[in-house]
């Protein structure tokens, strides 16, 4: 649904990104990780049609992102959402339906429909006046007013509280339910973690891996064995009344379970612990080249 | 065939689409303007004026607002004819006749066919108010008068007389063929018959001054007609047309029957102040169009309208159609109100677009509102000056047609215009607000709308945004056309006043100035642009002569100068004899090339600076200048 070929962004000397490659399957949703100025939303918005790349290319629903057809198959919600501040929610939303097309009644229909899912209340009431959260859900019911097939969310949950992190979160994945293909990128590799079915992780305005995270953990993790004792060995800490000591190979768990064998004791209990993504992720940043773009 | 069809109907779907789109966000536009401001502001804003109105109506129809009022006493019976002048007349007030209360009660008493003046300075001012008012009460009368020739049986013919460089008045009707221009006001009268010239007031008022019934010619340049009508003491029409007479009578080129005091230089004041009111509206719509735009960009708002299936020009023309349709709206009551013609909104029009656009840059360069204050002053300061400044001239000078406001002074005073005048007077306008607004949409997009750059380096960005290819280079030279037609035609406006020893000189340095930097700004922006990667000298070579040929082509645009001929203004030859007008055709062929070959040649000089740094540019500029003025200094030279 989303081709990403040498996708490349240069501002003047400095190349915001330097060359993403992935795709994205119908029905799926996509995460794109990274940390501040690795090129996620740069990423974004030249898939969204906002910004020219300098060279590659960008597929959304069979359209080129510089086709302006294209963004009729399109919901972006911006990692910033200010609304028009002076409108209602109703009014908001009626201008975008009828800006992408959309018949009268069918837009009625609709948003009344996105707003009852969304449970946003105050629909008359001026956006200038709404909290935060509502707000975000004004943006979200907007990026939905054409009923789009791709949608493109850079950072939905930013600036939430918990309670309407995990309720969008819960929406995204209704929408991927719903057929809806979702790319969205996101700080907080939790929610990646737990909504995407696939990630690209992205540093220094580069993909640098990519994949399910499960086969994202399998190529770039390591698997660390806790190893429980019943006396103190060499690199052991304390945990409770046992031991415990962290390797990272079989042949290690050996080593330590003759340690405790020779301090008179024994190997109580062994645990494998799978590496988070946000561990993956810092390996693989403190891995990285210095950054060739001179930025941070 | 059949796939030209296919692309024929695409396109005019595209082009109903767009103009949907824009439709809609005109609707939307109005609709968040309306709610911007909140019913019972815009009720009190509404009473506000409504009163400021009753108020002046009132004053209006009270005879107007007199400070002066009741200021002088003069001392004269009920019974007197001077009675009824002291009356109407709003700083005298009338008193009983006691001489012996001069100085004390009264400045002046009118008693015993004499006049009585207290020995002070305010009586002598109450008497010469008291002079004037008799003699203009006497001038009313006159003009009542059926049998005009007995009224006034001396005609006098003023005849405007042109003027030569040097300054000296020509005489005989008609201009010598040099191509000088009338100019001054300096006229020659030519009294024929006697007339009667007492002055009804100090010794022994008799109640009729010397009076005249005028009629006058004018040369008329700019239409070729002049014609004098003896008989009804009216003026035919033309830009130098009888001078009015002063006071309120000559409001729209004033009465033709008075005395030879009441003869005022050709001063269009009160069309000028009516053509005025035109832009007050403007100068508070752009504060709102200006927000609005900026609006957009502060904290990305205007983002999600770029995503949507709408391209930014329609984005931009739905935003400014409202303030334009306001404009012209308001523009046509203000015509139909102080009697104005289509012609006025026509002229009016142009000017309203161009402030739309400037604001619309302005608003597209600004980092906030402050600055788009400053803008937007500088905006109404510059338009209203450009404006209204040479509008003064309208019955003295061609130069006045640079403003698209003379055509409504001439409209106001009935002296008609022109198909000529109108392309001469708002083609800048027109072409100006097309590059100005084709320069914001370049930069309305999300890499350009959003970032923190100063004014220069958005300038630059927008240069930048319409640098496809080197042609573009021509077609943005071109396109700086009207720009530096408005600068030269103003630099002609100002320095017209001083002696052509000096203005001249200063005229042609301003005039390479201005063309060179029109030139090769956007030179300067494409190597820090798209041709940041060709920044050899072969490339300052090719751009710069492509950017002097597109600046050639553009100049022979300013062939329109001659159908209202400007050019045979000194100045206006000046400024204009090295954009290739051909003075003779023995030199035509030479004038026509050796343009080309100058701008090719100063441009690449630039060019060559453009290719480095910004100091290096402005380096490069100044032997670029001096060799565009060394010609010009030949051309003038060789014209005579």
């Amino acid at each position: 649904m989303i081709e990403v070929e040498g996708l490349r962004k240069t501002y003047g000397d400095f190349p915001a990104v330097v060359g993403s490659t992935f795709d994205v399957d119908r029905g799926e949703i996509f995460g794109i990780v990274g940390p501040n100025g690795a090129g996620k939303t740069t990423t974004l918005k030249m898939i969204a049609g906002l910004v020219d790349p300098s060279a590659g290319s960008a597929t959304v629903a069979g359209f080129d992102a510089s086709d302006p057809e294209m963004r009729r198959s399109l919901g972006f919600l911006p990692e910033e959402s200010p609304l028009y501040e002076d409108m209602t929610a109703r009014s908001y939303l009626d201008f975008f339906a009828d800006l992408y097309d959309v018949p009268g009644e069918v837009a009625t229909e609709r948003i009344e429909r996105t707003l009852d899912r969304l449970e946003l209340d105050h629909r008359d009431r001026r956006l200038g006046d709404v909290s935060k959260g509502m707000k975000r859900k004004v943006a979200i019911a907007r990026s939905l007013v054409n009923d789009p097939d791709v949608l493109i969310y850079d950072e939905p949950a930013s600036g939430l509280d918990p309670l309407t992190t995990n309720y969008v979160l819960e929406f995204v994945r209704e929408l991927r339910d719903a057929g809806k293909t979702v790319l969205f990128s996101a700080h907080n590799l939790y929610h990646v973690e737990s909504v995407c079915d696939r990630v690209a992780i992205m540093n220094r305005g580069d993909v640098v891996a990519r994949g399910t995270v499960p086969e994202i953990r399998e190529t770039y993790g390591t698997t660390d064995y806790r190893v429980f004792t019943s006396v103190p060995v060499e690199g052991a800490e304390s945990a409770g009344d046992r031991h415990v000591v962290t390797v990272e190979e079989m042949a290690a768990v050996e080593a330590v379970r003759q340690r405790a064998a020779d301090a008179g004791g024994e190997v109580v209990d062994i645990r494998t612990r799978e590496p988070s993504l946000e561990d993956i992720f810092l390996d693989l940043a403190a891995d990285a080249e210095p950054d060739p773009r001179g930025g941070a | 065939m059949s796939g030209r069809r296919e692309r024929v109907r695409s396109a005019i779907r595209a082009a109903r689409g767009g103009l949907r789109a824009v439709a809609r966000i005109a609707r939307w536009e109005v609709s968040r303007s309306v709610g911007v401001v909140d019913r019972r502001t815009a009720a009190l804003g509404l009473l506000a004026l409504l009163l400021a109105g009753a108020v002046g109506g009132a004053a209006t129809a009270a005879g107007g607002v007199a400070l002066d009022r009741d200021v002088y006493r003069v001392g004269v019976d009920t019974d007197s004819p001077y009675h009824e002048v002291v009356v109407e007349t709003p700083a005298l007030a009338a008193r009983p006749p006691e001489v012996d209360r001069l100085g004390r009660g009264v400045e002046v008493v009118v008693a015993d066919d004499h006049v009585y003046v207290a020995d002070s300075r305010k009586a002598q001012a109450a008497l010469s108010t008291f002079r004037d008012a008799v003699r203009r009460h006497n001038l009313d009368r006159l003009r009542e008068e059926r049998n005009e020739s007995a009224a006034f049986p001396v005609v006098v013919t003023l005849r405007y007389a042109e003027r030569t460089p040097d300054g000296v008045v020509a005489g005989g009707e008609s201009g010598d063929g040099t191509g000088t221009e009338t100019g001054t006001g300096t006229g020659t009268e030519d009294t024929s018959g006697s007339a009667g010239d007492s002055d009804g007031t100090e010794s022994a008022p008799s109640g009729a001054d010397g009076s005249t019934s005028g009629s006058g010619s004018g040369a008329d340049t700019a239409t070729g007609a002049a014609g004098v009508d003896a008989a009804t003491g009216s003026a035919a029409d033309g830009p130098l047309g009888v001078p009015g007479f002063g006071g309120a009578g000559g409001l729209f080129g004033g009465s033709t029957s008075g005395s030879p005091a009441d003869i005022s230089p050709p001063f269009p004041f009160g069309a000028l102040v009516l053509a005025f009111l035109f832009f007050v509206p403007m100068n508070f719509v752009i504060q709102p169009y200006g927000s609005t735009i900026l609006n957009e960009r502060i904290n990305r708002r205007g983002e999600l309208l770029l995503v949507a299936p709408v391209s930014p020009a329609a984005i931009v023309a739905g935003k400014t159609l409202p303030y334009l349709a306001t404009l012209v709206g308001v523009t046509a009551l203000v015509a139909l109100a102080i009697g104005g013609s289509p012609v006025s909104v026509a002229a009016v029009a142009p000017i309203a677009a161009l402030y739309l656009a400037a604001t619309f840059v302005g608003g597209m360069f600004a980092r906030s509102f402050k600055e788009l204050t400053f803008v937007t002053v500088s905006i109404s300061v510059f338009l209203t000056s450009y404006a209204f400044v040479p509008a003064i001239f309208t019955n003295v000078t061609p130069i006045a047609l640079i403003s698209p406001l003379t055509l409504v002074v001439h409209d106001l005073q009935g002296t008609g215009v022109t198909a000529a005048q109108y392309a001469f007077s708002t083609g800048p306008f027109y072409v100006g607000s097309a590059v100005l607004f084709a320069l914001g949409v370049g930069v309305y997009r999300e890499e350009d709308m959003f970032t923190q750059r100063s004014v220069p380096l958005k300038f630059l960005d927008a240069l930048n945004s319409r640098l496809k290819g080197r042609k573009s280079v021509a077609v943005l030279s071109a396109l700086a056309i009207p720009f530096v037609f408005i600068a030269e035609l103003l630099a002609v406006a100002v320095l017209f006043v001083l002696p052509v020893e000096v203005s001249i000189p200063l005229l042609l340095v301003a005039v390479a100035a201005v063309e060179e930097v029109a030139k090769s700004v956007h030179v300067y922006a494409g190597f820090r642009g798209p041709f940041a990667d060709r920044r050899g000298w072969k490339a300052a070579l090719v751009l710069g002569a492509l950017s002097g040929l597109g600046f050639f082509l553009g100049e022979k645009l300013t062939a329109v100068v001659q159908l209202v001929g400007l050019p045979d203004l000194a100045l206006g030859r000046a400024a204009f004899s090295s954009a290739g007008i051909a003075a003779t055709p023995a030199v035509g062929l030479l004038l026509l090339l050796a343009p080309l070959a100058l701008h090719a040649t100063t441009t690449s000089i630039a060019s060559l600076g453009a290719t480095r740094d910004r100091a290096t540019y402005l380096a490069a500029l100044v032997p670029a200048i001096a060799v565009h003025a060394a010609y010009n200094f030949a051309v003038v030279s060789t014209l005579g």
